[in-house]
Protein backbone atom coordinates (compact mmCIF):
# COMPACT_ATOMS: atom_id res chain seq x y z
CA UNK A 1 0.00 0.00 0.00
CA UNK A 2 2.70 2.42 1.08
CA UNK A 3 4.81 1.29 -1.84
CA UNK A 4 2.00 1.94 -4.31
CA UNK A 5 1.54 5.38 -2.85
CA UNK A 6 5.23 6.19 -3.11
CA UNK A 7 5.33 5.04 -6.67
CA UNK A 8 2.04 6.48 -7.95
CA UNK A 9 1.21 9.14 -5.36
CA UNK A 10 2.09 12.02 -7.66
CA UNK A 11 -0.15 10.61 -10.36
CA UNK A 12 -3.13 10.32 -8.00
CA UNK A 13 -2.43 13.88 -6.90
CA UNK A 14 -2.71 14.96 -10.53
CA UNK A 15 -6.05 13.21 -10.85
CA UNK A 16 -7.60 14.66 -7.69
CA UNK A 17 -8.78 18.02 -9.10
CA UNK A 18 -10.47 16.32 -12.03
CA UNK A 19 -12.21 13.77 -9.83
CA UNK A 20 -13.38 16.45 -7.40
CA UNK A 21 -14.70 18.55 -10.26
CA UNK A 22 -16.63 15.68 -11.82
CA UNK A 23 -18.09 14.71 -8.45
CA UNK A 24 -19.33 18.24 -7.71
CA UNK A 25 -20.35 19.30 -11.23
CA UNK A 26 -21.11 15.98 -12.91
CA UNK A 27 -22.40 13.27 -10.59
CA UNK A 28 -23.79 15.34 -7.75
CA UNK A 29 -26.09 17.53 -9.92
CA UNK A 30 -27.44 14.39 -11.55
CA UNK A 31 -28.32 12.90 -8.16
CA UNK A 32 -29.52 16.24 -6.85
CA UNK A 33 -31.74 16.70 -9.89
CA UNK A 34 -33.32 13.32 -9.29
CA UNK A 35 -33.88 14.23 -5.63
CA UNK A 36 -35.39 17.64 -6.42
CA UNK A 37 -37.75 16.09 -8.93
CA UNK A 38 -39.46 14.32 -6.00
CA UNK A 39 -39.48 17.41 -3.76
CA UNK A 40 -41.60 20.49 -3.35
CA UNK A 41 -38.59 22.75 -3.83
CA UNK A 42 -38.67 26.07 -2.00
CA UNK A 43 -35.96 28.66 -1.56
CA UNK A 44 -36.30 28.76 2.22
CA UNK A 45 -37.76 26.34 4.70
CA UNK A 46 -38.10 22.59 4.42
CA UNK A 47 -38.53 20.77 1.14
CA UNK A 48 -40.99 17.94 1.67
CA UNK A 49 -40.98 14.89 -0.57
CA UNK A 50 -44.14 14.74 -2.61
CA UNK A 51 -43.71 11.52 -4.55
CA UNK A 52 -44.48 11.72 -8.23
CA UNK A 53 -46.47 14.97 -8.03
CA UNK A 54 -43.95 16.95 -10.10
CA UNK A 55 -43.94 14.27 -12.77
CA UNK A 56 -47.74 14.34 -12.72
CA UNK A 57 -47.73 18.11 -13.22
CA UNK A 58 -45.41 17.78 -16.20
CA UNK A 59 -47.28 14.80 -17.62
CA UNK A 60 -50.62 16.62 -17.55
CA UNK A 61 -49.22 19.91 -18.86
CA UNK A 62 -50.28 20.33 -22.51
CA UNK A 63 -47.36 22.74 -22.99
CA UNK A 64 -44.92 19.94 -22.22
CA UNK A 65 -46.35 17.74 -24.98
CA UNK A 66 -46.49 20.69 -27.31
CA UNK A 67 -42.81 21.39 -26.67
CA UNK A 68 -42.02 17.72 -27.23
CA UNK A 69 -43.78 17.87 -30.61
CA UNK A 70 -41.89 21.05 -31.49
CA UNK A 71 -38.60 19.43 -30.50
CA UNK A 72 -39.32 16.38 -32.63
CA UNK A 73 -40.41 18.44 -35.64
CA UNK A 74 -37.59 21.01 -35.52
CA UNK A 75 -35.01 18.49 -34.32
CA UNK A 76 -36.13 15.87 -36.81
CA UNK A 77 -36.09 18.38 -39.66
CA UNK A 78 -32.62 19.56 -38.67
CA UNK A 79 -31.53 15.94 -38.43
CA UNK A 80 -32.64 15.10 -41.97
CA UNK A 81 -31.43 18.36 -43.58
CA UNK A 82 -28.27 18.38 -41.47
CA UNK A 83 -27.48 14.90 -42.77
CA UNK A 84 -28.43 15.23 -46.44
CA UNK A 85 -27.04 18.72 -47.15
CA UNK A 86 -23.45 18.01 -46.03
CA UNK A 87 -23.54 14.61 -47.74
CA UNK A 88 -24.54 16.15 -51.07
CA UNK A 89 -21.97 18.94 -50.66
CA UNK A 90 -19.21 16.48 -49.80
CA UNK A 91 -20.02 14.32 -52.84
CA UNK A 92 -20.14 17.40 -55.02
CA UNK A 93 -16.84 18.75 -53.61
CA UNK A 94 -15.23 15.40 -54.22
CA UNK A 95 -15.97 15.70 -57.95
CA UNK A 96 -14.02 18.98 -58.12
CA UNK A 97 -10.48 18.40 -59.29
CA UNK A 98 -8.88 21.70 -58.36
CA UNK A 99 -7.72 21.33 -54.78
CA UNK A 100 -7.50 25.08 -54.08
CA UNK A 101 -11.19 25.42 -54.91
CA UNK A 102 -12.05 22.45 -52.73
CA UNK A 103 -10.09 23.89 -49.81
CA UNK A 104 -11.54 27.37 -50.16
CA UNK A 105 -15.10 26.05 -50.31
CA UNK A 106 -14.56 23.82 -47.30
CA UNK A 107 -12.99 26.67 -45.32
CA UNK A 108 -15.81 29.05 -46.16
CA UNK A 109 -18.60 26.59 -45.39
CA UNK A 110 -17.08 25.86 -42.00
CA UNK A 111 -17.10 29.49 -40.76
CA UNK A 112 -20.68 29.67 -39.38
CA UNK A 113 -20.09 26.60 -37.22
CA UNK A 114 -17.43 28.57 -35.30
CA UNK A 115 -19.84 31.37 -34.44
CA UNK A 116 -22.29 31.51 -31.56
CA UNK A 117 -26.04 31.28 -31.97
CA UNK A 118 -26.34 34.89 -30.82
CA UNK A 119 -24.22 35.99 -33.77
CA UNK A 120 -25.79 33.67 -36.34
CA UNK A 121 -29.29 34.30 -34.99
CA UNK A 122 -28.74 38.06 -34.86
CA UNK A 123 -27.51 38.02 -38.45
CA UNK A 124 -30.50 36.07 -39.73
CA UNK A 125 -33.04 38.04 -37.74
CA UNK A 126 -31.76 41.05 -39.61
CA UNK A 127 -31.38 39.31 -43.00
CA UNK A 128 -34.94 37.96 -42.80
CA UNK A 129 -36.58 41.12 -41.50
CA UNK A 130 -39.58 42.15 -43.62
CA UNK A 131 -38.68 45.78 -44.44
CA UNK A 132 -34.92 46.11 -44.62
CA UNK A 133 -33.69 42.52 -44.66
CA UNK A 134 -31.62 41.34 -47.59
CA UNK A 135 -33.69 38.22 -48.28
CA UNK A 136 -36.97 40.10 -48.60
CA UNK A 137 -35.36 42.87 -50.65
CA UNK A 138 -33.99 40.29 -53.08
CA UNK A 139 -37.32 38.49 -53.32
CA UNK A 140 -39.08 41.77 -53.88
CA UNK A 141 -36.75 43.11 -56.55
CA UNK A 142 -36.23 39.93 -58.54
CA UNK A 143 -39.52 38.06 -58.20
CA UNK A 144 -41.77 40.89 -57.03
CA UNK A 145 -42.89 38.97 -53.96
CA UNK A 146 -44.39 41.07 -51.13
CA UNK A 147 -42.41 41.06 -47.84
CA UNK A 148 -42.64 37.79 -45.93
CA UNK A 149 -42.57 37.85 -42.13
CA UNK A 150 -40.30 34.82 -41.91
CA UNK A 151 -39.78 34.94 -38.16
CA UNK A 152 -43.26 36.06 -37.14
CA UNK A 153 -45.47 33.74 -39.19
CA UNK A 154 -46.10 30.40 -37.58
CA UNK A 155 -45.97 28.66 -40.95
CA UNK A 156 -42.43 29.86 -41.55
CA UNK A 157 -40.92 29.82 -38.06
CA UNK A 158 -40.12 26.11 -37.92
CA UNK A 159 -38.84 26.02 -41.49
CA UNK A 160 -36.52 28.96 -40.78
CA UNK A 161 -35.24 27.26 -37.61
CA UNK A 162 -34.36 24.13 -39.58
CA UNK A 163 -32.80 25.99 -42.50
CA UNK A 164 -30.66 28.30 -40.37
CA UNK A 165 -29.46 25.35 -38.28
CA UNK A 166 -28.53 23.50 -41.47
CA UNK A 167 -26.74 26.57 -42.83
CA UNK A 168 -24.76 26.90 -39.61
CA UNK A 169 -23.66 23.30 -39.21
CA UNK A 170 -23.35 21.82 -42.69
CA UNK A 171 -19.65 22.71 -43.01
CA UNK A 172 -18.87 20.66 -39.92
CA UNK A 173 -20.49 17.41 -41.03
CA UNK A 174 -19.14 18.00 -44.53
CA UNK A 175 -15.62 17.64 -43.11
CA UNK A 176 -16.53 14.28 -41.60
CA UNK A 177 -18.02 13.01 -44.86
CA UNK A 178 -15.07 14.23 -46.93
CA UNK A 179 -12.65 12.51 -44.58
CA UNK A 180 -14.60 9.31 -45.09
CA UNK A 181 -14.52 9.71 -48.87
CA UNK A 182 -10.78 10.43 -48.96
CA UNK A 183 -10.12 7.25 -46.99
CA UNK A 184 -11.71 5.05 -49.68
CA UNK A 185 -9.21 2.76 -51.41
CA UNK A 186 -8.57 4.24 -54.92
CA UNK A 187 -8.28 0.78 -56.45
CA UNK A 188 -12.03 0.36 -55.96
CA UNK A 189 -12.62 3.25 -58.36
CA UNK A 190 -10.09 1.83 -60.81
CA UNK A 191 -11.86 -1.51 -60.83
CA UNK A 192 -15.22 0.25 -61.30
CA UNK A 193 -13.85 2.24 -64.23
CA UNK A 194 -12.44 -0.88 -65.86
CA UNK A 195 -15.93 -2.35 -65.65
CA UNK A 196 -17.15 0.74 -67.48
CA UNK A 197 -18.93 2.45 -64.57
CA UNK A 198 -20.03 6.03 -65.19
CA UNK A 199 -19.27 8.75 -62.66
CA UNK A 200 -22.75 8.49 -61.22
CA UNK A 201 -22.41 4.72 -60.92
CA UNK A 202 -19.08 5.16 -59.14
CA UNK A 203 -20.77 7.40 -56.58
CA UNK A 204 -23.73 5.06 -56.21
CA UNK A 205 -21.86 1.75 -56.01
CA UNK A 206 -18.48 2.72 -54.55
CA UNK A 207 -18.55 5.99 -52.61
CA UNK A 208 -21.91 5.70 -50.83
CA UNK A 209 -21.50 2.11 -49.60
CA UNK A 210 -17.92 2.84 -48.55
CA UNK A 211 -18.81 5.76 -46.28
CA UNK A 212 -21.60 3.96 -44.46
CA UNK A 213 -19.75 3.97 -41.15
CA UNK A 214 -19.17 7.73 -41.40
CA UNK A 215 -22.89 8.17 -42.11
CA UNK A 216 -23.73 6.24 -38.97
CA UNK A 217 -21.38 8.38 -36.85
CA UNK A 218 -22.89 11.60 -38.22
CA UNK A 219 -26.42 10.32 -37.71
CA UNK A 220 -25.71 9.28 -34.14
CA UNK A 221 -23.98 12.58 -33.28
CA UNK A 222 -26.89 14.55 -34.75
CA UNK A 223 -29.45 12.47 -32.89
CA UNK A 224 -27.72 13.12 -29.58
CA UNK A 225 -28.07 16.84 -30.24
CA UNK A 226 -31.75 16.61 -31.20
CA UNK A 227 -33.28 17.02 -27.76
CA UNK A 228 -30.72 19.60 -26.66
CA UNK A 229 -31.77 22.41 -28.99
CA UNK A 230 -31.96 25.57 -26.93
CA UNK A 231 -29.74 28.54 -27.83
CA UNK A 232 -31.11 28.67 -31.35
CA UNK A 233 -34.74 28.71 -30.23
CA UNK A 234 -34.03 31.16 -27.45
CA UNK A 235 -32.54 33.63 -29.94
CA UNK A 236 -34.93 33.20 -32.86
CA UNK A 237 -38.22 32.81 -30.99
CA UNK A 238 -40.69 35.57 -30.30
CA UNK A 239 -44.10 35.73 -28.73
CA UNK A 240 -45.98 35.22 -31.96
CA UNK A 241 -44.14 32.02 -32.90
CA UNK A 242 -43.62 30.65 -29.37
CA UNK A 243 -46.34 27.94 -29.59
CA UNK A 244 -44.68 26.49 -32.70
CA UNK A 245 -41.05 26.64 -31.71
CA UNK A 246 -40.67 26.41 -27.91
CA UNK A 247 -38.73 23.18 -27.40
CA UNK A 248 -38.26 20.89 -24.39
CA UNK A 249 -35.18 22.72 -23.15
CA UNK A 250 -37.03 26.00 -23.32
CA UNK A 251 -39.85 24.44 -21.31
CA UNK A 252 -37.41 23.42 -18.53
CA UNK A 253 -35.74 26.84 -18.62
CA UNK A 254 -39.07 28.60 -18.36
CA UNK A 255 -40.37 26.40 -15.55
CA UNK A 256 -37.13 26.35 -13.56
CA UNK A 257 -35.52 29.75 -14.04
CA UNK A 258 -38.33 32.11 -15.08
CA UNK A 259 -41.24 30.70 -13.05
CA UNK A 260 -39.01 29.15 -10.36
CA UNK A 261 -40.93 25.87 -10.20
CA UNK A 262 -37.63 24.09 -9.68
CA UNK A 263 -39.18 20.74 -8.76
CA UNK A 264 -41.31 20.64 -11.91
CA UNK A 265 -38.35 21.69 -14.05
CA UNK A 266 -36.20 18.96 -12.50
CA UNK A 267 -38.88 16.38 -13.27
CA UNK A 268 -39.02 17.61 -16.87
CA UNK A 269 -35.21 17.35 -17.07
CA UNK A 270 -35.30 13.76 -15.89
CA UNK A 271 -37.89 12.98 -18.57
CA UNK A 272 -35.67 14.64 -21.20
CA UNK A 273 -32.76 12.51 -19.99
CA UNK A 274 -34.88 9.36 -20.37
CA UNK A 275 -36.02 10.42 -23.86
CA UNK A 276 -32.38 11.00 -24.85
CA UNK A 277 -31.39 7.53 -23.69
CA UNK A 278 -34.32 5.94 -25.51
CA UNK A 279 -33.61 7.85 -28.71
CA UNK A 280 -29.94 6.88 -28.63
CA UNK A 281 -30.83 3.24 -28.13
CA UNK A 282 -33.33 3.33 -30.99
CA UNK A 283 -30.86 4.94 -33.41
CA UNK A 284 -28.13 2.50 -32.38
CA UNK A 285 -30.48 -0.39 -33.05
CA UNK A 286 -31.72 1.02 -36.36
CA UNK A 287 -28.26 1.75 -37.75
CA UNK A 288 -26.79 -1.39 -36.14
CA UNK A 289 -24.10 0.95 -34.90
CA UNK A 290 -22.25 -1.67 -32.89
CA UNK A 291 -21.66 -3.81 -35.94
CA UNK A 292 -19.56 -1.21 -37.74
CA UNK B 1 -6.74 9.65 -61.19
CA UNK B 2 -7.42 13.23 -62.25
CA UNK B 3 -5.74 12.93 -65.62
CA UNK B 4 -7.56 9.74 -66.45
CA UNK B 5 -10.83 11.42 -65.72
CA UNK B 6 -10.01 14.23 -68.11
CA UNK B 7 -9.16 11.82 -70.88
CA UNK B 8 -12.45 10.07 -70.48
CA UNK B 9 -14.39 13.28 -70.06
CA UNK B 10 -17.00 13.42 -72.75
CA UNK B 11 -19.50 16.13 -73.47
CA UNK B 12 -21.97 14.99 -70.80
CA UNK B 13 -19.26 14.80 -68.22
CA UNK B 14 -18.21 18.36 -68.91
CA UNK B 15 -21.77 19.63 -68.57
CA UNK B 16 -21.97 17.81 -65.26
CA UNK B 17 -18.74 19.46 -64.07
CA UNK B 18 -20.08 22.87 -65.00
CA UNK B 19 -23.37 22.34 -63.16
CA UNK B 20 -21.53 20.96 -60.17
CA UNK B 21 -19.24 23.98 -60.03
CA UNK B 22 -22.19 26.33 -60.36
CA UNK B 23 -23.94 24.58 -57.49
CA UNK B 24 -20.91 24.98 -55.24
CA UNK B 25 -20.46 28.62 -56.21
CA UNK B 26 -24.09 29.38 -55.36
CA UNK B 27 -23.63 27.59 -52.06
CA UNK B 28 -20.56 29.69 -51.29
CA UNK B 29 -22.55 32.81 -52.11
CA UNK B 30 -25.03 31.92 -49.36
CA UNK B 31 -22.04 32.25 -47.00
CA UNK B 32 -20.35 35.27 -48.58
CA UNK B 33 -23.36 37.52 -49.15
CA UNK B 34 -24.74 37.50 -45.58
CA UNK B 35 -21.30 38.29 -44.14
CA UNK B 36 -20.62 40.95 -46.74
CA UNK B 37 -23.97 42.50 -45.94
CA UNK B 38 -23.31 42.53 -42.19
CA UNK B 39 -19.78 43.94 -42.53
CA UNK B 40 -20.90 46.68 -44.93
CA UNK B 41 -23.81 47.66 -42.70
CA UNK B 42 -21.53 47.91 -39.67
CA UNK B 43 -19.34 50.35 -41.62
CA UNK B 44 -22.22 52.46 -42.90
CA UNK B 45 -23.71 55.51 -41.24
CA UNK B 46 -26.73 55.09 -39.00
CA UNK B 47 -29.15 56.67 -41.47
CA UNK B 48 -27.84 54.72 -44.47
CA UNK B 49 -28.00 51.43 -42.57
CA UNK B 50 -31.70 51.86 -41.84
CA UNK B 51 -32.73 52.28 -45.47
CA UNK B 52 -34.30 49.41 -47.38
CA UNK B 53 -31.35 48.93 -49.70
CA UNK B 54 -29.31 45.97 -50.77
CA UNK B 55 -26.00 46.93 -49.18
CA UNK B 56 -22.97 44.87 -50.14
CA UNK B 57 -20.47 47.72 -49.85
CA UNK B 58 -20.37 50.29 -47.02
CA UNK B 59 -22.73 53.14 -47.80
CA UNK B 60 -21.77 56.55 -46.45
CA UNK B 61 -18.67 54.95 -44.84
CA UNK B 62 -18.20 55.61 -41.11
CA UNK B 63 -17.09 53.94 -37.88
CA UNK B 64 -20.08 55.45 -36.10
CA UNK B 65 -21.58 52.04 -35.29
CA UNK B 66 -18.41 50.81 -33.59
CA UNK B 67 -18.00 54.06 -31.67
CA UNK B 68 -21.55 54.00 -30.36
CA UNK B 69 -21.59 50.36 -29.32
CA UNK B 70 -18.14 50.52 -27.69
CA UNK B 71 -18.47 53.76 -25.72
CA UNK B 72 -22.11 54.87 -25.47
CA UNK B 73 -23.51 51.38 -25.05
CA UNK B 74 -20.50 50.30 -22.95
CA UNK B 75 -19.94 47.03 -24.70
CA UNK B 76 -16.30 47.17 -23.58
CA UNK B 77 -17.38 45.88 -20.16
CA UNK B 78 -19.01 42.64 -21.38
CA UNK B 79 -16.10 42.32 -23.82
CA UNK B 80 -13.59 42.44 -20.95
CA UNK B 81 -15.72 39.97 -18.95
CA UNK B 82 -15.78 37.59 -21.89
CA UNK B 83 -12.04 37.84 -22.41
CA UNK B 84 -11.38 37.24 -18.69
CA UNK B 85 -13.65 34.21 -18.48
CA UNK B 86 -12.48 32.76 -21.77
CA UNK B 87 -8.76 33.10 -21.12
CA UNK B 88 -8.81 31.94 -17.47
CA UNK B 89 -11.22 29.12 -18.17
CA UNK B 90 -9.35 27.89 -21.23
CA UNK B 91 -5.96 27.87 -19.48
CA UNK B 92 -7.31 25.96 -16.47
CA UNK B 93 -9.22 23.57 -18.72
CA UNK B 94 -6.13 22.74 -20.76
CA UNK B 95 -3.96 22.29 -17.67
CA UNK B 96 -6.38 20.04 -15.77
CA UNK B 97 -7.30 17.97 -18.83
CA UNK B 98 -3.63 17.48 -19.66
CA UNK B 99 -2.83 16.38 -16.10
CA UNK B 100 -5.60 13.77 -16.19
CA UNK B 101 -4.65 12.71 -19.70
CA UNK B 102 -1.04 12.25 -18.54
CA UNK B 103 -2.08 10.01 -15.65
CA UNK B 104 -4.01 7.75 -18.05
CA UNK B 105 -0.94 7.27 -20.23
CA UNK B 106 0.74 5.14 -17.57
CA UNK B 107 0.06 1.47 -18.23
CA UNK B 108 0.28 0.17 -14.67
CA UNK B 109 -1.43 2.69 -12.38
CA UNK B 110 -3.72 0.76 -10.01
CA UNK B 111 -7.35 1.84 -10.53
CA UNK B 112 -6.81 3.10 -14.06
CA UNK B 113 -9.83 1.22 -15.45
CA UNK B 114 -11.99 2.72 -12.72
CA UNK B 115 -10.78 6.22 -13.53
CA UNK B 116 -11.51 5.79 -17.23
CA UNK B 117 -15.02 4.49 -16.54
CA UNK B 118 -15.58 7.38 -14.13
CA UNK B 119 -14.63 9.85 -16.88
CA UNK B 120 -16.58 8.09 -19.65
CA UNK B 121 -19.80 8.19 -17.61
CA UNK B 122 -19.54 11.98 -17.24
CA UNK B 123 -19.41 12.19 -21.03
CA UNK B 124 -22.78 10.50 -21.29
CA UNK B 125 -24.58 13.02 -19.05
CA UNK B 126 -26.02 15.70 -21.33
CA UNK B 127 -25.14 19.07 -19.76
CA UNK B 128 -28.51 20.50 -20.73
CA UNK B 129 -30.38 17.87 -18.75
CA UNK B 130 -28.65 18.89 -15.51
CA UNK B 131 -29.00 22.63 -16.07
CA UNK B 132 -31.61 23.11 -13.34
CA UNK B 133 -29.78 21.09 -10.65
CA UNK B 134 -26.56 22.88 -11.66
CA UNK B 135 -28.31 26.15 -10.95
CA UNK B 136 -29.29 24.85 -7.50
CA UNK B 137 -25.75 23.58 -6.80
CA UNK B 138 -24.22 26.90 -7.81
CA UNK B 139 -26.76 28.74 -5.72
CA UNK B 140 -25.84 26.64 -2.69
CA UNK B 141 -22.18 27.47 -3.32
CA UNK B 142 -23.06 31.19 -3.57
CA UNK B 143 -21.67 31.35 -7.08
CA UNK B 144 -24.67 32.80 -8.90
CA UNK B 145 -23.83 36.19 -10.44
CA UNK B 146 -20.08 35.72 -10.27
CA UNK B 147 -17.66 35.31 -13.15
CA UNK B 148 -16.20 32.28 -11.33
CA UNK B 149 -19.30 30.27 -12.11
CA UNK B 150 -18.57 30.73 -15.82
CA UNK B 151 -14.95 29.68 -15.38
CA UNK B 152 -16.13 26.63 -13.44
CA UNK B 153 -18.72 25.44 -15.95
CA UNK B 154 -16.97 22.97 -18.18
CA UNK B 155 -13.69 23.34 -16.29
CA UNK B 156 -12.69 19.84 -17.39
CA UNK B 157 -14.27 17.55 -19.93
CA UNK B 158 -13.92 13.89 -20.66
CA UNK B 159 -13.54 14.78 -24.31
CA UNK B 160 -10.44 16.95 -23.70
CA UNK B 161 -8.92 14.41 -21.32
CA UNK B 162 -9.22 11.62 -23.87
CA UNK B 163 -7.99 13.88 -26.66
CA UNK B 164 -4.88 14.85 -24.64
CA UNK B 165 -4.30 11.22 -23.69
CA UNK B 166 -4.43 10.32 -27.36
CA UNK B 167 -1.76 12.89 -28.20
CA UNK B 168 0.37 11.86 -25.20
CA UNK B 169 0.21 8.22 -26.26
CA UNK B 170 2.10 9.06 -29.43
CA UNK B 171 5.11 10.05 -27.29
CA UNK B 172 7.33 6.99 -26.65
CA UNK B 173 6.80 5.88 -23.05
CA UNK B 174 10.50 4.94 -22.78
CA UNK B 175 11.40 8.65 -22.63
CA UNK B 176 9.38 9.05 -19.44
CA UNK B 177 10.75 5.85 -17.99
CA UNK B 178 14.37 6.74 -18.56
CA UNK B 179 13.84 10.23 -17.16
CA UNK B 180 12.35 8.69 -14.02
CA UNK B 181 15.31 6.32 -13.66
CA UNK B 182 17.50 9.42 -13.72
CA UNK B 183 15.50 10.67 -10.74
CA UNK B 184 12.94 12.95 -12.36
CA UNK B 185 9.58 13.34 -10.61
CA UNK B 186 6.19 12.91 -12.27
CA UNK B 187 5.50 16.65 -12.38
CA UNK B 188 8.83 17.30 -14.07
CA UNK B 189 8.24 14.59 -16.66
CA UNK B 190 4.76 15.98 -17.29
CA UNK B 191 5.85 19.61 -17.61
CA UNK B 192 9.21 19.29 -19.28
CA UNK B 193 8.64 16.32 -21.58
CA UNK B 194 4.97 15.67 -22.26
CA UNK B 195 3.69 19.24 -22.38
CA UNK B 196 6.56 20.23 -24.65
CA UNK B 197 6.23 17.34 -27.05
CA UNK B 198 2.46 17.48 -27.39
CA UNK B 199 2.11 21.03 -28.67
CA UNK B 200 -0.26 19.96 -31.45
CA UNK B 201 -2.54 18.39 -28.85
CA UNK B 202 -2.36 21.45 -26.62
CA UNK B 203 -3.18 23.69 -29.56
CA UNK B 204 -6.18 21.56 -30.53
CA UNK B 205 -7.70 21.45 -27.05
CA UNK B 206 -6.97 25.15 -26.48
CA UNK B 207 -8.72 26.13 -29.70
CA UNK B 208 -11.76 23.95 -29.07
CA UNK B 209 -12.11 25.32 -25.57
CA UNK B 210 -11.50 28.92 -26.60
CA UNK B 211 -14.26 28.78 -29.20
CA UNK B 212 -16.64 26.99 -26.84
CA UNK B 213 -16.08 29.49 -24.05
CA UNK B 214 -16.22 32.55 -26.25
CA UNK B 215 -19.57 31.39 -27.64
CA UNK B 216 -20.98 30.11 -24.32
CA UNK B 217 -24.56 31.31 -23.97
CA UNK B 218 -26.82 29.02 -21.94
CA UNK B 219 -24.64 29.09 -18.82
CA UNK B 220 -24.31 32.89 -18.55
CA UNK B 221 -28.01 33.21 -19.35
CA UNK B 222 -28.97 30.97 -16.44
CA UNK B 223 -26.26 31.83 -13.89
CA UNK B 224 -25.82 35.59 -14.47
CA UNK B 225 -28.43 38.31 -14.21
CA UNK B 226 -26.34 41.23 -12.99
CA UNK B 227 -25.67 43.34 -16.11
CA UNK B 228 -22.20 44.28 -14.78
CA UNK B 229 -21.25 40.61 -15.10
CA UNK B 230 -22.77 40.13 -18.55
CA UNK B 231 -20.62 38.39 -21.14
CA UNK B 232 -20.43 39.65 -24.70
CA UNK B 233 -22.95 37.07 -25.95
CA UNK B 234 -25.50 38.03 -23.30
CA UNK B 235 -25.03 41.74 -23.92
CA UNK B 236 -25.39 41.23 -27.67
CA UNK B 237 -28.53 39.19 -27.14
CA UNK B 238 -30.16 42.03 -25.26
CA UNK B 239 -28.88 44.68 -27.68
CA UNK B 240 -29.55 42.98 -30.98
CA UNK B 241 -32.34 40.58 -30.39
CA UNK B 242 -34.53 42.32 -27.84
CA UNK B 243 -34.16 45.81 -29.23
CA UNK B 244 -36.80 47.12 -26.89
CA UNK B 245 -34.65 46.24 -23.89
CA UNK B 246 -32.02 48.83 -24.71
CA UNK B 247 -31.83 52.25 -23.12
CA UNK B 248 -34.71 54.48 -24.05
CA UNK B 249 -32.52 57.44 -25.03
CA UNK B 250 -30.93 55.48 -27.84
CA UNK B 251 -32.67 54.13 -30.86
CA UNK B 252 -30.22 51.38 -31.72
CA UNK B 253 -29.57 51.71 -35.44
CA UNK B 254 -28.71 48.74 -37.63
CA UNK B 255 -25.07 49.76 -38.07
CA UNK B 256 -24.60 49.62 -34.27
CA UNK B 257 -26.11 46.13 -34.04
CA UNK B 258 -24.02 44.85 -36.92
CA UNK B 259 -20.89 46.38 -35.35
CA UNK B 260 -21.71 44.33 -32.24
CA UNK B 261 -21.90 41.16 -34.31
CA UNK B 262 -18.56 41.91 -35.97
CA UNK B 263 -16.90 42.56 -32.59
CA UNK B 264 -18.09 39.14 -31.41
CA UNK B 265 -16.77 37.49 -34.58
CA UNK B 266 -13.33 39.14 -34.68
CA UNK B 267 -11.50 37.04 -32.06
CA UNK B 268 -12.73 33.88 -33.78
CA UNK B 269 -11.61 35.10 -37.20
CA UNK B 270 -8.23 35.98 -35.68
CA UNK B 271 -7.67 32.37 -34.64
CA UNK B 272 -9.19 30.85 -37.78
CA UNK B 273 -5.84 30.16 -39.51
CA UNK B 274 -4.82 28.05 -36.51
CA UNK B 275 -8.22 26.44 -36.39
CA UNK B 276 -7.65 25.25 -39.93
CA UNK B 277 -4.41 23.60 -38.95
CA UNK B 278 -5.49 21.87 -35.77
CA UNK B 279 -9.28 21.70 -35.70
CA UNK B 280 -9.83 19.34 -38.56
CA UNK B 281 -7.73 16.63 -36.97
CA UNK B 282 -9.42 17.23 -33.63
CA UNK B 283 -12.88 16.97 -35.15
CA UNK B 284 -12.05 13.63 -36.72
CA UNK B 285 -10.50 12.31 -33.52
CA UNK B 286 -13.53 13.49 -31.58
CA UNK B 287 -16.01 11.87 -33.92
CA UNK B 288 -14.19 8.56 -33.90
CA UNK B 289 -14.32 8.60 -30.11
CA UNK B 290 -18.11 8.49 -29.95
Amino acid sequence: MLKTWRKYGALYLMMIPVICYFLVYGYYPLARGLQISFQDYRLIGNRPYIGFDNYGTVWHDPNFWKSLTNTLVIGGGSLVCGFLAPLIIALSLNEVLKSWFKKTAQMLLYVPHLLSWVVVGGMWIYLLSPDTGLVNLLLQRTLDIPPVHFLAESGWARVVMILVATWKDMGYNCILFLAGIVAINPSLYEAARLDGATRWQQVRYVTLPQIQSTMKVVLLLNTLGLLRIFDQVFILRNNSTAPDVDVLMYYTYQKGILDFHVGVAAAASVLVLIFTLLLTLIVRKLTRFDEV
Amino acid sequence: MGIERFERAGWGSRVFDAINLLFLLLLMLTMIIPFLNVISLSLSSGVASMQPDIILLPKDFSFEGYKIIWTSLDIWRPFVNSVTVTVTGTLLHVLLSSLAGYVLVHPHVPGKKLMITFILITMMIPQEAVLIPLYVVNKDLHLINTLSVLVLSGLVSGFSILLMRNFFLSIPYEIAESAKIDGAGEFWVFGAIYMRLATAGLATVTLFEFVRRWNMFTEPLVFINDSMKYTLQLALKSMIVDTSATSSTYMVTTNVKMAGIIIAILPLIAIYPFVQRFFMKGILLGASKE
